[in-house]
């Protein structure tokens, strides 16, 4: 293939600025000095930050998002973990079958799942409730921990654990000193996108949550839908610099991995 | 029992504790609340299938269901076009360049949907960036209706798509082997026929899997249309959220469930044909 051109190079540039500049473009209104949203702002100042820390409801909603996704990431990876463990297990079959349950949630669309998930959490209470959320997210994040844990384990030389209990270790010294180095990559990996999915996702948090509990996109979104003002595009912000901080660490587990 | 037995029933007992805690999380975060729908779609007071038969009959429906179709297919094409020259240019760039383009493409996969439609609101608007940019090039002269309408839902869909599209592309176009291409033009094949006999049908498996992700995807969108869209681009998950949070209607909501969990089996069933269903997950 003959090496890019000067074309190649602007076509290409001008392609990646359309996809990364839409993304971020809200992030200069929270420092907007405006009341209201238009791109550019023309002067600059915090006082939509002090606005959002002011405003009981929207610090208390980021709380509720971080704790979701603290939680419903240790549950995803705890059970996630021990699945991919658990999946080379099975016989070929049982494998197949167990493999597509644990991807589902990838491929049905989200607003089934919302609406089904709603009518079960009706009839047993959950409804407005952090349980409900976590397990919920944890559903949805559990694929991705299965993924990630299942590569680093399928990249396992199975030689490893027999030469370990060959030599005397017991099953769980043999796990924690051969199997489980091998696979906390995978874990972090897997980790990092369950909570960056937990704290992202909007559809089943807008029908799970309640006036008590809600999660930060869930305020957005009813601001959004009705009026909104420039603390939206700080509350916008936060999320963004969480996301990116998200994505440099999972660069990081990829390079611990290589 | 001698001790080959005790051994054997030890370890699938190992491996069903492994499974055990995943399986409830799927079993009753997953597999119960589609259930559940399934059983409320049959529970209409005027009969068991008087739910699916309203879905079918009434105008508003079967229009909302074209509708998302329609635009599903759209987005979707136009996200393989751009993901396909994307991904092709990836090939072509310079190290450094390449993986500056690449973090482009991948980050916006990090942030969330609400977010990204949102700043598509702002870019939108009447008086918006974009509107303003156009009438400076002389292009029109009064703001064009891009927010609430189709334009806004197709580029702002597009947009989230896109990453979709140029991954699995991209990985088929690395496997290609680029002496092929150079063959084809040193036997004084045009370019154009590299790309229609060459280049399209050995990256023919990645475009099937784009296709497939990006269709699956755009038929359950709810979040972008309902933000960019007007009125008369309502989807069928727009539709479902109305009939369970205005209207109240749950076998109505479930049946349209099932006829949308039916289109996303059915988009799965198809490719499964062309792309080994595993293909699907090697994005992300």
């Amino acid at each position: 293939m003959t090496p890019a051109g000067a074309w190649t190079k602007a076509l290409a540039a001008l392609l990646a600025a359309a996809i990364v500049i839409p993304v971020l473009a809200v992030a200069p209104l929270a420092f907007s000095e405006q009341s209201f949203l238009q791109l550019p702002p023309k002067d600059w100042s915090l006082r939509w930050w002090s606005a959002f820390f002011a405003d009981p409801s929207w610090p208390r909603a980021l709380l509720t998002s971080l704790e979701v996704a603290a939680l419903s990431c240790l549950l995803a990876v705890t059970a996630g973990t021990a699945a991919a463990l658990g999946l080379p297990r099975l016989g070929r079959r049982m494998r197949t079958l167990a493999a597509g349950l644990f991807l589902g949630p990838l491929v049905a669309p989200v607003i089934v799942l919302a609406v089904g998930l709603y009518a079960l959490a009706r009839s047993a209470g959950l409804v407005g409730s952090t349980l409900g959320l976590v397990l919920a997210h944890t559903m949805l994040a559990l694929p991705y921990v299965v993924l990630n844990v299942g590569v680093s384990v399928a990249a396992l030389d199975p030689r490893l654990a027999q030469a370990a209990s060959g030599l005397g270790a017991s099953p769980w010294r043999a796990f924690r000193t051969v199997i489980l180095p091998a696979i906390v990559p995978g874990m972090l990996g897997g980790g990092i996108f369950a909570f960056v999915t937990s704290f992202d996702e909007v559809v089943l948090a807008v029908f799970l949550a309640g006036p008590n509990v809600k999660t930060l996109p869930v305020r957005i979104w009813e601001d959004v839908r009705v009026e909104y003002t420039p603390v939206v595009a700080v509350a916008a912000t936060i999320m963004i610099i969480l996301a990116i901080i998200g994505s440099a660490m999972a660069r990081l587990a990829a390079r611990r991995r290589a | 029992m001698n001790a080959a037995g005790r051994q054997r029933a030890a370890r699938v007992a190992v491996t069903a504790l492994l499974l055990a805690p995943a399986m409830a999380i799927i079993v009753f975060g997953f597999v119960a609340p589609l259930m559940r729908l399934a059983l409320l779609s049959f529970s209409a007071p005027a009969g068991p299938l008087a739910a699916y038969r309203e879905l079918a009959t009434v105008d508003v429906y079967r229009i909302v269901l074209k509708n998302t179709v329609v635009l599903a297919l759209v987005v979707s094409a136009a996200s393989l076009v751009i993901g396909f020259a994307l991904a092709f240019m990836l090939t072509r760039l310079e190290a450094a360049w390449r993986a500056i383009v690449f973090a482009c493409v991948v980050l916006p996969l990090w942030i969330s949907v609400l977010v990204r439609t949102f700043s598509w609101m702002l870019i939108l608007e009447r008086n918006g960036p974009l509107n303003r940019f156009v009438m400076a090039l002389g292009v029109v002269d009064h703001p064009l209706p891009l927010l609430f309408a189709f334009p806004g839902v197709a580029i702002g869909m597009v947009h989230v798509l896109l990453p979709y599209a140029v991954l699995p592309i991209y990985a088929a176009l690395l496997r290609i082997d680029p002496a092929l291409l150079r063959a084809s033009d040193g036997l004084g094949a045009s370019r154009a026929a590299t790309f229609w006999r060459v280049l399209l049908p050995l990256s023919a498996r990645g475009l099937a899997t784009a296709a497939t992700f990006t269709f699956l995807l755009s038929l359950g969108f709810f979040v972008t249309p309902a933000l960019l869209g007007g009125p008369s681009n309502t989807t069928i998950s727009m539709l479902i959220d109305s009939f369970v949070n205005e209207r109240l209607d749950w076998p109505l909501a479930a049946a349209a469930s099932m006829a949308l969990l039916a289109m996303a089996l059915a988009t799965i069933g198809i490719a499964g044909r062309f792309v080994p269903v595993s293909a699907l997950s090697e994005v992300g």
